[in-house]
């Protein structure tokens, strides 16, 4: 934005004074903080600086647009909505109650692999409409009891899941672990079982500090109204990956959260399919389901947003510079003229 | 009520009254806590700042830790109290250093030595030269035999001339010795704070028989706080003690003064408070009912079907909480500690200190600089003030003739001289009149010379001229004065001295000539207060034209008589006197009464012209200040002409044709009726002239336009740019400043004097001249400066950046809170408007603490225009005064900011940190870093000038705010562990951070490209010049050294016109006020237009846009 003229300002006239005898002796020594004299750029806001910032920011930012937009395209992403399908007909006037009736619940699934898919490919589900980040959601949970065996008991933030009937602690307590996402999918490919990493889905920190390796889980999901999806009590929860990517709440009502990885390539028009245990309870509340599979990019998964912003940034940015320009050009104005100034006009006429 | 104080008598009156112990203090150990915290949560704001942190005590409602509120809000507690505490101790350190003061008091006869806090009324207290007096003493003995002490009471009223205190008559001849015996009993009224008056009696008791009741004045008295000099010793009886003192009662805390930028941002506090309120409603509603349509559905939330009775109440609760951070709990400890560093550039600056005397300027209150960029009127005094209150003789007229009127200067001229040395009878009286009538005391150094100790400039001008004219004064010994002319020394004793009151306007001495023994009444005058009593058939013409002559050229002019008196005249005369001296009623009046018995048929000798200079620059000063839309109003002690010359001569008014006095006068309520009406009709139809029209009025006519015809004088103080208000006494000064403020003007008075007080302390700014008249004005003031001329730059530089930067800061500071705040409201639309916080609550409480209070904070160092342009062009001050940088439409230019930039940050975020990037803590850091990296650049898009400390706050806080989240990210215990660590290391997230500052910041730019361009302000144009180098600086030159010329030449000629630049004059028809009054809400960037300009309706209610 420019002209950087560094510039004491503040002139000379005082200097003649402030050479005068000093007589007090609290006066302060010189300096060019106490007289407010510091050497200082000013810029101001000159066409040609603004245009060229405008120009300059366009043009940084559109190969950057195109690069993103670029980056998201190369992701390959395989979305199934299921929730509904599902659901046998018979059932499909009751949905609420048939996912809490104990039927079978397989339901098998067929996707077909557009593109050419590079290892690794990673496995979500994608739940929306679901509000993790709900209030009363988001805080029922216990950071001490997840950490260390001797924190069983602080239970206190978790209401209403925090202990049995009888008074017993349950680990892990809380509304967010109870609520556990438990449906599960199998890959097949041309008869030929794909399978799915689910070692290394969750964050290492997490792993490592926030979940105990000597915390076992402990009277989960034996209450009369069962949530999510039962843990087994002989693996710490360290161990415990499903539950510690569900424990990273997500932010926003729509959200992804990784099932496991599938460590092989997937070549264009493969058919796989998924045998899946429909659980989950996303009816009550008219929530999608969703299985992804997703390839990845430098800049994460399939998100055009970036691309797009970036390309409508740097365009209107363009267009700014040119609207800017062609004002400069066809109505110049100098800058800091003096006969703006009011008080300079004909003193008569006012 | 009556106080009786029993002298020496160890049995009465000890529980009557205080000891001598002095408290200034405000707390004591034991009530400094809960007093402390009483008075800081009667501010409105530390009150709704408690009420948010206990209910966030609430854990069912917070949605944060506590501590994020009562972190802040007790480091800020603590940081007042704290200060509060400070001075407080010293206060309490000063206290006790002058209550355990030794001094020798007489108990049961014998002289003991105690601590100054045990001295009770009643008790006899020696002091020694030099000592402090520690209570208020009257006065029993002295060392000197007449019965005289000096004090030096510099402490008190700040003149540091010496004054004679004498001790009662009845007390007059008693042997040392016996001082330690006497008894009896004063008659004395309650404890008052004047220090002028002191109206008591004094009876003595046997053996000191004098049942006499002895009159008691203020010269009888020794006042705590005094110093005894020149005198060996002295006794006097303790009648006030402790803070009963006439200093102890006139000690006070001043009201503190509110500025108008305080004003307003109280005002846009509540107005946020306001809308807080609403968005809480709106949204406690709809959180309830969307918990009762959808979150009932959310089988994983588990809402329990029957809640407790207040279950409505919870969720607005939680939203009241979530938005509390809409008012920054910062901004009061970011203007205080801005407010001390404007008053500190103020203490500091090198370009204010008066070199003759070393004094620097001196910011006494540290909260009101803003309002000095604001100042729209500015009310002085003029001796003193405007000129340099250093008087010369300089001219005199003596039975008609006219001295020094040749080459200016009397002492010099050579036909005075001769007169002088032939023996000129009228010329020699009235050399003697100057010497001998006043209250002078010569002072003889050890070397011989002699100097003079006078009260009053004007008497000690006359002294030294007689003086240099061998009438030289050149001793005082008791009431005998020795007047050395031409090696002959003549002795005069005095015997009645008829003191000058403002009133009276003159005073006189009963002076004995010890070799006749004739006596006779010499005076001095102002000319009305004189020339009427003259002897009936004395031509007082030529004298009456002397005056009006030398009035004319700025002088001041002083009339000199006498008479001889009759010894039985005398006496009759004098036992009046002194029964009206020990009158205790309406003493004054009284007493005025009497002296006016003497005081008639004199013999008029002369009239004496002394000059007071002005003070360099004031001219220059006046004229820029008038140039940058202030007001001009004069009120002075002085007569009209001579008021109307020194007011001619400084550029207060301009000389005919351009510039037309309209003179308000009258003695009875008629004529000046009649007169307000004509001045007022006449100012109506040239207002909207080029014309510099002024009005002048006298004390007395003013008094009748105070009191009834109010409205109309209030009309033509509005209307009027320029006033002078001659023969105005302290308290009409004081009204005067009370009637523009109640037009709600700010008001500045500036003064010197003593008189000036109620003014200064009255004005919305007080400004001291800590001059010659002594430090009363300076001690009341706001801010004490050593000349008038600096009064320009304290106004166009300190206050002008002082309000620039307060305007920034506090518009800042809502700002920024508002962008979080609104960033967490959007948030709760996807969290189920639930009342989720989407940042945890070491960000929230960091956020307002240290991310951005310390980039705004170097602010203070901002200069939007160099000094040297503002001084070029004091026109801009017009954005200050009416208030342009911080008003409701500025305000709303932030809010609508903070708006759109928390949905940049927002949209952008929770879209690039969407599906399977979107955890929680990871997109509450992006959209945290979004704020951060957007208030950076806002602040430095709002930088005009950028000195180093400002890249270091602003670009370092950038970096300070990853280091904080690196150390915070590091603890396994956080909640936002690793999270900082694995957001640095995505590409996205940076590429996120870029996208959020170029769409946040690129369409603030257009528009302030767009403004600054297209629809500059003045500021803008002199900004673009000033930077550019464009045209406008070289034709800006105020010409100082010509001026100063000019005024060297002749420093009071008023008649010849002075040459102006043309381009410079300032369109004086161009009233700010008319301007300021008519614009609107509406038109925020068109000030100045032709249209506006014309219009002169007065509502006003323009500053409040």
């Amino acid at each position: 934005m420019n002209s950087s003229t560094p510039s004491s300002s503040a002139g000379g006239p005082g200097s003649a004074e402030s050479t005068g005898p000093r007589r007090n002796s609290k006066r302060p020594k010189y300096s060019r903080f106490t007289q407010q004299e510091l050497p200082a750029c000013k810029p101001i806001l000159t066409p040609k600086w603004v245009i060229s910032t405008f120009l300059l920011v366009s043009v940084v930012f559109i190969p950057i647009g195109v690069v993103s937009l670029f980056a998201s395209r190369d992701v390959v992403e395989i979305v199934d909505r299921y929730e509904n399908e599902c659901i046998p007909i018979n059932s499909r006037n009751d949905k609420v109650g048939f996912i809490q009736s104990s039927q079978d619940k397989t339901c098998n699934r067929t996707l077909t692999v557009p593109k050419h898919m590079k290892q690794p490919i990673y496995v979500y589900y994608q739940l929306d409409n679901f509000y993790q980040n709900h209030r009363r959601y988001v805080k029922s949970r216990s950071d001490q009891q997840l950490r260390s065996p001797g924190s069983e008991r602080d239970t206190d933030p978790c209401s209403p899941e925090d202990t049995t009937s009888d008074g017993r602690p349950i680990v892990p307590c809380g509304l967010i672990a109870w609520s556990l996402f438990n449906d599960t999918y199998d890959f097949t490919r041309n008869n030929q079982q794909l399978t799915v990493n689910k070692r290394g889905i969750s964050w290492k920190s997490d792993r490592d500090r926030k979940f105990g390796k000597n915390v076992f889980p402990k009277n989960f999901q034996n209450g009369t109204l069962k949530g999510g999806a039962s843990l087994d009590p002989s693996k710490p929860l360290s161990e415990q990956e499903d539950l510690i990517v569900w424990m990273r709440t997500a932010a926003l009502p729509t959200f992804r959260k990784l099932y496991g990885k599938i460590e092989v390539d997937l070549q264009a028009g493969d058919v796989i399919d998924v045998t899946l245990q429909n659980r989950y309870n996303t009816y009550s509340f008219n929530g999608k389901k969703k299985l992804v599979l997703s390839t990845t990019s430098w800049l994460g998964g399939k998100n055009d947003f970036v691309g797009i912003a970036y390309l409508t940034v740097g365009g209107l940015c363009f267009f700014l510079a040119m609207v800017f320009m062609l004002i400069y050009l066809i109505k110049p104005r100098q800058l800091g003229d003096p006969t703006y100034l009011s008080w300079n006009r004909n003193p008569g006429g006012h | 009520m009556k106080r009786y104080v029993y002298i020496n008598d160890d049995s009465l009156a000890q529980d009557l009254y205080c000891d001598n112990r002095i408290s200034n203090r405000k707390y004591t150990i034991w009530n400094f806590l809960p007093k402390n915290l009483w008075e800081q949560f009667s501010r409105f704001m530390n009150q709704y700042f408690l009420l948010i942190a206990c209910l966030q005590l609430w854990s069912l409602i917070t949605p944060v830790n506590p501590a994020s509120t009562w972190g802040p809000l007790i480091f800020i507690f603590a940081v007042s109290a704290t200060k509060e505490a400070w001075d407080d101790y010293n206060r309490y350190l000063s206290d006790k250093k002058a209550n355990e003061k030794e001094v020798w008091i007489v108990r049961q006869g014998i002289r003991k030595l105690i601590q100054a806090q045990d001295i009770h009324v009643g008790n006899i207290v020696w002091l020694r030269e030099n000592d402090e007096v520690p209570c208020d003493l009257v006065l029993l003995g002295t060392a000197d035999p007449q019965g005289i002490c000096y004090v030096e009471t510099a402490a008190l009223d700040g003149e540091t001339d010496l004054k004679t205190r004498l001790i009662p008559s009845a007390c007059m001849g008693i042997d040392v010795e016996l001082l330690h015996k006497i008894k009896g009993v004063i008659e004395c009224p309650t404890p008052d704070k004047d220090i002028r008056r002191f109206d008591a009696n004094m009876r003595l008791f046997p053996p000191f028989l004098d049942n006499d009741v002895c009159p008691l004045t203020i010269k009888n008295t020794l006042l705590q706080s005094c110093y005894l000099r020149n005198t060996e010793w002295a006794c006097g009886v303790a009648v006030y003690t402790g803070n009963e003192t006439k200093l102890g009662m006139s000690r006070g805390v001043p009201e503190p003064k509110l500025t108008a930028v305080d004003a307003m941002i109280d005002k846009l506090t509540g107005a946020i408070f306001v809308f807080q309120i609403v968005v809480v409603i709106v949204l406690g509603i709809a959180g309830n009912v969307w918990k009762d349509t959808e979150a009932r559905k959310l089988w994983y939330v588990r809402y329990p079907t029957e809640g407790p009775w207040y279950e409505l109440l919870i969720i607005p609760l939680r939203f009241e909480l979530l938005c509390s951070i809409m008012i920054p709990i910062s901004i009061k400890v970011s203007l205080d500690l801005v407010k001390g560093l404007y008053a500190k550039f103020i203490d500091w600056d090198d370009q204010m200190v008066d070199v003759e005397t070393g004094t620097r300027s001196h910011a006494a209150n540290t909260a009101i600089s803003e309002d000095l960029g604001q100042v729209e009127y500015i009310l002085t005094d003029k001796t003193g003030t405007l000129t340099e209150n250093k008087m010369i003789f300089k001219r005199c007229c003596i039975s008609g003739r006219f001295y020094g009127n040749e080459n200016g200067d009397a002492l010099t001229d050579a036909q005075l001289l001769n007169a002088v040395s032939s023996g000129s009878t009228d010329v020699i009286q009235f050399l003697k009149i100057m010497a001998i009538c006043n209250t002078v005391i010569p002072v003889r150094s050890k070397s011989g010379d002699i100097s003079y100790k006078a009260q009053s400039q004007d008497e000690e001008a006359l002294v030294r001229a007689a003086a240099r004219l061998h009438m030289a004064f050149v001793n005082k010994n008791g009431n005998v004065l020795d007047i050395s002319f031409n090696a002959s020394l003549v002795r005069y004793e005095v015997l009645d001295i008829l003191e000058f009151t403002s009133d009276r306007k003159r005073m006189s001495v009963v002076v004995k000539d010890c070799q006749s023994g004739k006596i006779f009444l010499l005076s001095k005058g102002a000319d009305e207060a004189i020339l009427p009593h003259a002897y009936a058939g004395q031509q007082i013409r030529t004298f009456a034209e002397a005056v009006e002559q030398y009035a004319q050229l700025g002088l001041r002019t002083l009339c000199l008589a006498w008479r001889e008196l009759d010894h039985d005249e005398y006496q009759e005369w004098a036992s009046m006197f002194k029964e009206a001296n020990s009158t205790l009623v309406d003493r004054e009046w009284r007493v005025a009464e009497v002296c006016q018995r003497l005081e008639h048929d004199f013999e008029i000798l002369g009239v004496a012209a002394i000059e007071d200079r002005l003070q360099d620059g004031v001219p220059e000063t006046i004229e820029t200040l008038r140039k940058a839309g202030i007001n001009f109003w004069m009120l002075t002690g002085d007569k009209q002409n001579t008021a109307i010359q020194i007011a001619l001569s400084c550029n207060f008014v301009s000389p005919e044709p351009k510039g037309q006095l309209l003179m308000i006068n009258g003695k009875t309520e008629d004529e000046v009726c009649r007169s307000l009406e004509r001045v007022l009709l006449t100012m109506r139809i040239t207002n909207s002239e080029p014309k510099d029209v002024a009005f002048v009025v006298d004390g007395w006519a003013l008094e009748i336009a105070l009191k009834h015809y109010r409205k109309a004088f209030t009309e033509l103080a509005v209307l009027s740019r320029t006033a002078i208000c001659c023969r105005v006494t302290p308290s009409q000064k004081a009204q005067l400043v009370e009637l523009l403020k109640s037009c709600e003007y700010r008001t500045l008075a500036i003064g010197d004097g003593g008189n000036d007080v109620r003014m200064i302390q009255q004005a919305d700014i007080g400004v001291g001249i800590s001059g010659r008249e002594g430090l009363q004005a300076a001690r009341a003031a706001d801010y004490s400066i050593g000349k008038f001329r600096f009064l320009k730059r304290l106004i166009l530089v300190h206050g002008r950046y002082s309000y620039n930067r307060t305007a920034f800061l506090s518009q800042y500071s809502f700002y920024k809170s508002l962008l979080i705040c609104f960033i967490q409201i959007f948030f709760s639309f996807i969290s189920g408007v639930s009342g989720t916080s989407l940042f945890n609550s070491v960000s929230l409480m960091a956020y307002n603490v240290f991310y951005t209070s310390v980039p705004v904070l170097v602010s203070v160092l901002d200069k939007d225009l160099s000094e040297r342009t503002v001084m070029q062009h004091p026109q801009i001050l017009f954005y200050c005064q009416a208030g342009r940088l911080l008003n409701p439409s500025t305000f709303a230019g932030w809010f609508g900011r903070s708006l759109f930039h928390a949905i940049v940050v927002f949209v952008i975020s929770i879209h690039s940190y969407a599906f399977e990037k979107s955890e929680m803590e990871e997109v509450s850091m992006v959209a945290l870093s979004g704020c951060i990296w957007l208030q950076a650049f806002v602040v430095a898009l709002e930088t005009n000038s950028f000195t180093i400390l400002q890249h270091i706050a602003i670009w370092g806080n950038l970096v300070a705010f990853y280091v904080i989240n690196w150390i915070v990210s590091a603890l396994p215990s956080s909640g936002m562990y690793t999270i900082m660590f694995r957001l640095c290391k995505q590409p996205s997230y940076w590429i996120t951070m870029i996208l959020i500052v170029a769409a946040g910041m690129g369409p603030v730019l257009a528009l302030k490209y767009f403004r600054y361009t297209y629809r500059s302000s003045k500021i803008n144009i002199l900004q673009q010049a000033e930077r550019l180098g464009g045209p406008i600086l070289s034709l800006g030159n105020i010409e100082p050294q010509s001026r100063s010329l000019e005024k060297d030449l002749s420093p009071l000629s008023i008649s010849q016109p002075k040459g102006r630049n043309s381009v410079y004059e300032p369109l004086l028809s161009d009233s700010p006020n008319a301007t300021r009054r008519s614009f609107g809400p509406g038109a925020p960037f068109d000030f100045f237009q032709p249209q506006s300009r014309l219009a002169s309706s007065y509502t006003r209610n323009c500053k409040d846009n």
